[in-house]
């Protein structure tokens, strides 16, 4: 099942990632994603301030990519579960009509299908590795999806006025209990949540919320707020998963690059 | 003294200077033993038209003189001011064939009429280790175990463990390079391979193999300022290894709550169909 998702994404099998779903997503004791409180954890790695450390290599292990609603496999998706706390996303009737319209067309329409930026969250979910570094001030995402990058400030800044129009929006955290909470505003209309068309506008407000349940995964919740789209708020919640492979690393995604650059041997 | 006197046998006299005041400064250092170098930096002069006229700005007006130069039969006057530090002259020491073809990229950089004349940064491609330093700007971060580069344009970004890791297996070719760092008091020294060279050095078609081995080192010698050297070694294209020397200064420095923003480049990119002078019925 692994084995079509990463095909689907890549155009080609990689079997390491079937080793790691069974080795790390065997233990359910630990995934328990109603676990997540803001209590304070025992056993969890933690900083020189006492925060719990995000420190890591991180990826999710979710057909969230292909769509964060509850689906069946496709000719161009694996089945899934879904992402979204109650399954449905509450859009206005005009909304749910243009995401019906951008799920037909999705394969021209997608950003993802042009090498642009995910935006937040979708990111998150990409099925590539990411990895987060900490310190007091600040964290940083590095994406191994076209180098992309977030900076989490976490020194009290707060966003810069705006509107501005992001791919990625302005990430300010701080801390809650054991829980990283990041409020993350000014983003673009260009960005989709997934590959079945499920999209926002730049009115886009997300509130992401990252717990460590054990010291190698993390539950990632994310409230999405936009107004101009959806009658609610509506909520995410996967697990991410630490990459625990000896000597792994990032490499690169720079997807835009693969038409053109045998001209450059 | 003696890091300074190997520095000056191996590579170039005017750097072992700075390496002596390095050896001077005393920096704060973080938990894990790095010296503390966190911030923004810029390059003396910024840019990436020449690595051996950094100042030269590829202008019409300077482009027409180099046009009317050549025409006439004439040699354009000496490179100034070369990052090129070894050897002596300031050239890059190509083979011949490699001379002529990083010559054939130079005629075309204004004008492309073959999809291979397209310079990959206006394609918005990651610079590889020399290209993007000299762009724009750079921030340092630094976290246990590991320094890294976050830069401006582009967003690109260099992640260099300095836990003496093995670099990653040869067949695996990158835009940014494989980078591998330790250091030697307040310098900082990085092991380069990997990189899949699809990049130029310089808007002038500057280039490497993908077999290229790449030595830098960072040596801060105070608070606000490095000296950068990459020695490259590649015997594919080059007769001889070569040194490229450069400084490099804090950036807002009077801004302590200066952040990035968010620079894209790909995403809003229609340079290339524009300029683009040959068949766009075929791909390029």
């Amino acid at each position: 099942m692994f084995g079509s998702r990463t095909a689907l994404f890549f155009g080609r099998t990689l079997l390491a990632s079937v080793a790691f779903a069974v080795v790390v997503g065997a233990p359910a004791t630990v995934v328990n994603a109603q676990d997540a409180t803001t209590a304070s954890r025992p056993g969890l790695p933690r900083g020189t301030d006492g925060k719990p450390d995000l420190t890591g290599i991180w990826e999710a292990l979710s057909t969230a990519e292909w769509g964060v609603e509850p689906h069946a496999a496709r000719k161009d998706a694996p089945a899934g579960l879904g992402i979204v706390e109650g399954d449905v996303i509450p859009y206005q009737p005009w909304a749910l009509a243009r995401r019906d319209q951008n799920f037909a067309k999705r394969a021209k329409l997608d950003p993802l299908a042009k090498c642009f930026m995910p935006g937040v969250p979708r990111i998150t979910y990409t099925p590539l590795p990411f990895q987060i570094f900490q310190s007091e001030k600040e964290l940083t995402f590095l994406y191994q999806y076209a180098h992309s990058v977030r900076t989490v400030h976490a020194n009290g800044a707060p966003h810069p006025p705006g509107h501005i129009d992001w791919w990625l929006g302005d990430s300010r955290g701080h801390w809650e209990g054991d829980t990283l909470v990041v409020d993350v505003t000014h983003f673009n209309d260009q960005t989709w949540f997934d590959r079945a068309g499920n999209f926002h506008s730049d009115a886009l407000h997300v509130i992401e919320r990252y717990t460590l349940i054990g010291p190698d995964h993390i539950e990632y919740r994310a409230t999405i707020e936009d107004p101009k789209v959806f009658t609610r708020p509506w909520n995410i919640n996967l697990v991410l998963y630490r990459h625990k492979e000896k000597n792994f690393q990032l490499l690169e995604h720079e997807c835009y690059t693969f038409d053109y650059e045998r001209f450059y041997p | 003294m003696s890091t300074a006197s190997r520095i000056c046998q191996g590579v170039v006299c005017v750097l072992a200077l700075s390496t002596a005041a390095a050896a001077d400064w005393q920096p704060a250092h973080l938990p894990d033993g790095q010296p503390d170098v966190r911030g923004f930096y810029k390059p003396e002069v910024e840019g990436t038209y020449s690595l051996i006229r950094p100042a030269r700005a590829p202008g019409i007006e300077q482009l027409e003189k180099i046009d009317q130069t050549l025409k006439a039969g004439k040699k354009l006057p000496p490179p100034e001011n070369s990052r090129v530090v070894d050897p002596a002259d300031g050239q890059i020491p190509y083979q011949a064939w490699a001379r002529a073809r990083q010559q054939e990229t130079e005629a075309n950089i204004e004008k492309w009429v073959k999809p291979e004349h397209i310079d990959p940064q206006a394609r918005c491609v990651p610079g590889g280790v020399t290209r993007t330093l000299f762009w724009s700007q750079l921030e340092i971060r630094q976290y246990p175990g590991y320094v890294v580069f976050v830069f401006d344009m582009n967003h690109p970004y260099r992640v260099i463990p300095l836990d003496g890791r093995p670099h990653i297996p040869e067949k695996i070719k990158l835009w940014m390079s494989d980078s591998r760092g330790h250091w030697e008091g307040n310098t900082l020294v990085v092991d380069v391979t990997n990189s899949n060279s699809k990049h130029r050095l310089s808007n002038e078609g500057d280039f490497a193999s993908d077999k290229v081995h790449i030595t830098e080192r960072y040596t801060f010698i105070d608070a606000n300022n490095f000296k950068l050297e990459q020695r490259y070694e590649d015997p594919a294209v080059y007769t001889q290894p070569w040194t490229l020397a450069s400084s490099f200064s804090r950036a807002h420095k009077d801004e302590p709550d200066y952040e990035w923003w968010e620079m894209e480049c790909h995403e809003g990119e229609h340079d290339v169909e524009h300029l683009y002078q040959g068949d766009k019925s075929k791909p390029y």
